[in-house]
């Protein structure tokens, strides 16, 4: 059975400058990995080109077929969706029109139905503020707003970038568990690049850490809870 | 006051055709942001090939048909081939490339069909008694027209961006196109549609306009002043409101009807002054216009 995702020897960057050398990175269908390191290592730019905003070097295969060509919409059909770093409401819809947004792809119209009123149920800051514009919320809400849109197309891995970004902790912990419960309930792997080290080891199963573009180690991620690794990663020492 | 109906009727009929054009350069900056300086060439072009089939023993009403078609084609061909390759690279080129669309498309209007102007049939009755008696003032019937296609317009095209699928998408765009293809929109064939929707809406602007405003003929120079007076309505009402491009159109309109009555000893080109003045006021003290959200970059 193949991997959900795989990458091998991604290389991206931006212009000249290449921020991403050779990452190899797999993800199998309903896991949690997580993404570790400072600053600078490369980890939006993974992200990026994940997702399809990037054009990049090297192999990227989902379900065991190449991806190729660089086009978000494409990666949103293949079952992978991206929330962005800054979340990227769209600030102008009201929060059911992000939400609708989310779900252009998708065919049944009672089963978009039924995911409003989910996520509604999930988020119910969100359902009180359905009919707002989407600008006016606050920065938790927006990223609520981010989460259940990219989860309207139904992928089956999500790739969260940086959610606890410019948050208060009591929200970004109730963020984490949410997503926790969607992996659990609904087998929707996730892929979560952090700068919140504690957090998201607390969920994750697989972590990798990367540092100045390149991964500098990989494994379960209790290996990871012993280890200097990631105090090395972040601190320097 | 009789005057004054008059001078408003002749304003409301002017500015409805202004918030027309203004309507097409808004669809465009919408999604493209970008202003399609070719906008009314497109539309010309269209408007001779639709007097070159009445030419040819088609009813008028008929021809717009094509006419409407061809505009679609035209500018969704236009932005997906000369366009689009071309912002990817440089996006202060794209304007180089409308202007290039600008000229080359009157050049070749005036091409295939030659540069005297050519006698267009009317849409509408007119005549001495082909009107509305209003107050004193006479309502006439291509007026009645002209506005009711701009309410026409304006209709459909709010219940398109607020109604359907696709609106939806267009909105999503023109809002922030990196995250609307995050969503899973081709955000490509956004651009392309939108630009042929604004190529419609340019082509109806035109077809209508050529027979109700001087000099009632069709003439490569045609759409010049229209496209000046267009561009300022839309920037007057905010380059990516709809709202915006109606106020912005109906009050220029008005404005210059109202300008010109009462300042006849201004002389004959204080429309287009006024209207160059407008631009330089409103991108001065308000460069998002009346209704506009977008910030706007200097070029």
């Amino acid at each position: 059975m193949s991997a959900l995702l795989e990458a091998r020897g991604l290389s991206a960057g931006y212009g000249q400058s290449h921020v991403l050398h050779g990452v190899d990175l797999t993800i199998e269908p309903g896991q949690v990995v997580v993404v570790l390191g400072a600053n600078g290592a490369g980890k939006t730019t993974l992200m990026r080109a994940l997702a399809g905003l990037l054009p990049y070097d090297g192999e990227l295969r989902v379900d065991g077929e190449t991806v190729g060509g660089v086009r978000p919409d494409q990666m949103v059909a293949r079952g992978v969706s991206l929330v962005p770093q800054g979340r990227g409401t769209l600030t102008a819809l009201t929060v059911t029109d992000n939400l609708r947004t989310g779900a252009v792809g998708r065919r049944d119209a009672s089963g978009v139905q039924e995911d409003l009123d989910r996520w509604f149920t999930t988020f119910p800051r969100l359902a009180e503020r359905r009919h707002q514009v989407a600008g006016t919320l606050s920065g938790g809400e927006q990223q609520m707003l981010a989460i259940a849109r990219a989860l309207m197309s139904r992928p089956r891995l999500l790739l969260c970038d940086e959610i606890s970004l410019g948050l208060a902790p009591v929200i970004v912990q109730g963020l984490f568990e949410t997503i926790r419960g969607i992996n659990e309930e609904m087998g929707t792997a996730l892929l979560l690049v952090e700068q919140n080290a504690a957090l998201a080891m607390g969920i994750a199963s697989y972590v990798y850490l990367l540092e100045v573009g390149r991964v500098v180690q990989s494994g379960a991620a209790e290996s990871f809870a012993q280890s200097d690794s990631i105090r090395r990663v972040y601190l320097g020492y | 006051m009789d005057i004054f109906l008059t001078r408003l009727i002749s304003g409301m009929t002017a500015g409805s055709v202004y918030a027309m054009i203004a309507l097409a350069l808004v669809v465009v900056f919408r999604s493209s942001a970008t202003i399609n300086f070719a906008q009314g060439e497109f539309a010309l072009f269209t408007t001779y090939v639709s007097w070159w089939l009445t030419q040819h023993g088609w009813n008028i009403w008929l021809t717009l048909v094509p006419a409407l078609g061809l505009g679609f084609v035209m500018c969704a061909v236009a932005e997906r081939f000369l366009i689009r390759p071309v912002r990817k690279r440089d996006e202060t080129a794209v304007l180089i490339v409308a202007l290039a669309l600008f000229t080359g498309l009157n050049g070749l209007a005036g091409w295939i069909w030659g540069s005297d102007d050519k006698v267009y049939p009317r849409l509408v009755p007119i005549g001495d008694d082909s009107f509305l008696a209003l107050g004193g003032a006479r309502l006439y019937y291509d007026s009645i027209f002209v506005v009711l296609s701009l309410v026409l317009v304006v209709g459909a095209l709010s219940l398109l961006l607020n109604k359907t699928g696709l609106g939806l998408q267009m909105r999503a765009v023109a809002t922030n196109p990196e995250s609307a293809g995050l969503c899973g929109i081709k955000v490509g064939r956004i651009f392309m549609i939108s630009w042929g929707l604004a190529g419609v809406i340019g082509s109806l602007a035109a077809a209508i306009l050529v027979p109700v405003l001087p000099p009632g003929q069709l003439g490569l120079p045609g759409m010049f002043h229209m496209l000046i007076f267009g561009t300022v309505a839309a920037l007057l009402g905010g380059l990516d409101s709809v709202k915006g491009a109606v106020v912005g159109g109906l009050s220029l309109g008005v404005g210059l009807a109202m300008i010109n009555g009462y300042g006849s000893f201004f002389g004959g080109s204080i429309s287009l002054t006024v209207a160059l003045v407008v631009i330089v006021v409103v991108l001065g003290l308000k460069p998002n216009g009346l209704f506009g959200s977008r910030r706007l970059e200097r070029v």
